[in-house]
């Protein structure tokens, strides 16, 4: 089967590792998906094996390594996640689009122009407000397990305001709100809706062009997904593998090179 | 084979030189101020840019956590001794934090030297430089009896023309840094020696490392930088090491600085229309038509292709231009990336991949 093979895209992010294999027509052939751990090398050595086992030797196949630990990954080229998600998102949806990606520990808003290029893009700063992290932090606070944050929040309608986007401030404003005895499910409305609207503001910073597409580890959370179409007032697609987006594009980037 | 600049002398060293021969030091904050003028009294002007990757924390009990890093350093260098060395603290009107920092400095926590501070003009009218001009006879009146001197009109002009000189020598550096034997790294290391060496001593190191050219121009992505000041130095390591190269500045401590001649005989006048009708500036007042036009003839000039915005967190004249500066330089086809740093963090992860994603875009 490793004839199939065509391109490798590895995505070392700082919450989960990614690794993509495409075929000649740029469908992905197979894909995996980790947390990530400590040691990138030792990791990547393992989805390599994995790989192998799945599709045959993969000696000779064209690799892109990308994210946050895409240094230490031992590719044949490292390219940001920002053009890797540009390609990998142009690929799914065949024109220009907004894409937000919310990642556990940072969050990117890209826009790919009509030809599938990076027009621009907007990062947040070395800080989790806006992040999946946000959410964590509080999700611990709650014990409420991350995977039901979203369905909670939007199982009720009543919401408070969570003045800040600062995780350290949002946390102290929820232990006052749980002191008060505000209800769980208004509390989570209030922080995701705190999240999104700082999404929004990096959004602002790009400029929000139709269609908008959410990818990343945000993109399952059911309420980031709703609320970030009421707050920009359009509706927000999702990639068939939301995670994958950038590794995708790491692959599709690794085929173009060994075409050339 | 590149030719590297010599040893550019070390800020002690210069220090140390001035006290020497009798000389005064005056610690200088950012940006604009009147170099000649505190030359004619013997003063030697030391620009205080933060420093950074210092202890801030002798400041944060004075000011807010949304204070920049350069005021924040400041501070903390200030009351950790750091500018004992200095006769007088020059602190100009540049921005609301600095004010602050005057404020706190004249009112609050006196340092034992004595603080002079002066309003900047937001503007570029004839009474903007009339209103410059006489803070500077003002500061000048002020120096006088901290200094016991009084030097003369003949002696102020003098300083002001080695200025000119000097600051001639910069544009020229300026312009030709694509053909200088110098990586980005030195070359900014030769244009901030202009924060602490006196004018004579620039035009030396100037005109030394402009005799030095490089056998191949200089390549890379041509870009642009700007921003206030470009820490950490490493960054314009990185920068090299990434394939690209800056063009052109639109740097507060740099840039921004290339004060033209000015015409006027009344050197009070003179010092000021040198500043008012310089690059410019957001903490000048000027307007972000102004701004742009500036930048897109920095590209047009110098051929760069992006522009790099390198901000100093909670920097509000820099942030304040940014969204609607970036969106006309991109409909005019340049694209932009903002970096924001604190003075005391290292080069971090984010800003290498805003860099190498900046130039996987225009590649
Ligand atoms: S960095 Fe900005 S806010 Fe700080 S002193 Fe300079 S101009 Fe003022």
């Amino acid at each position: 089967m490793s004839h199939a093979v065509r391109g490798l895209g590895i995505d070392v992010g700082s919450t989960t590792a990614k690794m993509v294999a495409v075929g000649s027509n740029a469908e992905m052939i197979w894909h995996w998906l980790e947390p990530a751990e400590p040691r990138v090398e030792e990791q990547v050595a393992r989805f390599l094996d994995k790989a192998a086992a799945a599709l045959g030797p993969l000696s000779g196949i064209p690799s892109v390594a990308t994210g946050y630990g895409r240094g230490l990954v031992p590719a044949m080229r490292r390219v940001t996640e920002i053009t890797c998600h540009a390609r990998g998102v142009y690929r799914e949806f065949a024109v220009g689009v907004t894409l937000v990606d919310i990642g556990g520990q940072d969050s990117k808003v890209i826009r790919v122009g009509s030809r599938g290029e990076t027009a621009d893009f907007s990062m947040n700063d070395k800080c989790a407000a806006g992040t999946g992290r946000f959410l964590e932090v509080i999700a611990q606070r709650l014990a409420v397990p991350l995977e039901r944050l979203g369905p909670i929040a939007l199982g009720t309608s009543e919401e408070v305001a969570i003045s800040s986007t600062c995780t350290v401030f949002a946390e102290s404003e929820v232990i006052s709100l749980i002191a008060r005895g505000v209800a769980v499910g208004a509390i989570l409305r209030g922080l995701h809706r705190a999240l999104v609207k700082r999404v929004v503001a990096m959004i602002r910073t790009v400029g929000l062009v139709a269609p908008l597409v959410l990818s990343g580890g945000g993109a399952c959370n059911p309420a980031i997904c709703q609320l970030l179409a009421e707050e920009t007032g359009m509706a927000v697609h999702l990639p068939r593998h939301p995670q994958l987006v950038g590794a995708h594009g790491a692959a599709l980037i690794a085929l173009e090179k060994d075409a050339d | 084979m590149r030719k590297a600049v010599g040893p550019i002398a070390r800020r002690s060293e210069v220090i140390r030189q001035q006290r020497e021969r009798g000389g005064w030091v005056a610690a200088v904050l950012p940006i604009h101020y009147p170099r000649a003028l505190l030359r004619s009294f013997d003063l030697l002007p030391i620009e205080v840019w933060g420093p950074p990757g210092i202890d801030p924390d002798h400041g944060a009990a004075h000011v807010q956590a949304y204070v920049c890093s350069i005021v924040r350093n400041a501070l903390s260098f200030i009351l950790s001794g750091g500018l004992d060395v200095a006769d007088v603290i020059m602190v100009p009107h540049t921005c609301d934090s600095l004010q602050g920092l005057g404020s706190l400095l004249l009112d609050l926590v006196r340092p034992r030297q004595p603080v002079v501070p002066f309003y900047l003009p937001r503007g570029e009218r004839e009474c903007d430089i009339q209103f410059l001009a006489e803070e500077f006879r003002a500061i000048s009146r002020q120096l006088e009896e901290i200094t016991g001197r009084s030097p003369s009109l003949l002696e102020l002009i003098e300083c002001v023309k080695r200025d000119e000189e000097a600051d001639g020598l910069l544009g020229s550096l300026h312009h030709r840094r694509n053909e200088l034997a110098l990586n980005s790294y030195e070359f900014y290391r030769v244009l901030r020696a202009r924060e602490y060496l006196p004018s004579e001593d620039f035009v030396e190191l100037a005109r030394s490392c402009l005799a030095c050219a490089a056998e191949a121009p200089n390549v890379g992505v041509p870009l642009i930088l700007s921003g206030i000041v470009p820490e950490p130095m490493s960054m314009l390591a990185l920068i090299d090491e990434l394939g690209a190269r800056i063009v052109a500045d639109d740097l507060a401590c740099c840039g921004r600085r290339l004060y033209p001649n000015g015409v006027s005989e009344d050197p009070f006048v003179r010092m000021a229309e040198r500043i008012v009708r310089s690059a410019p500036d957001p903490t000048r007042g000027s307007p972000l038509a102004d701004r742009s036009e500036h930048l897109l003839r920095l590209a047009a000039g110098s051929e760069a292709r992006a522009v790099v915005f390198h901000g100093v967190k909670f920097c509000e004249p820099e942030l304040f231009d940014l969204p609607v500066l970036r969106e006309e330089l991109k409909r005019a086809g340049l694209p932009s990336v903002i970096i924001e740093v604190d003075l005391n963090d290292p080069l971090s992860h984010q800003v290498r991949t805003r860099l190498e994603a900046l130039l996987e875009m225009i590649r």
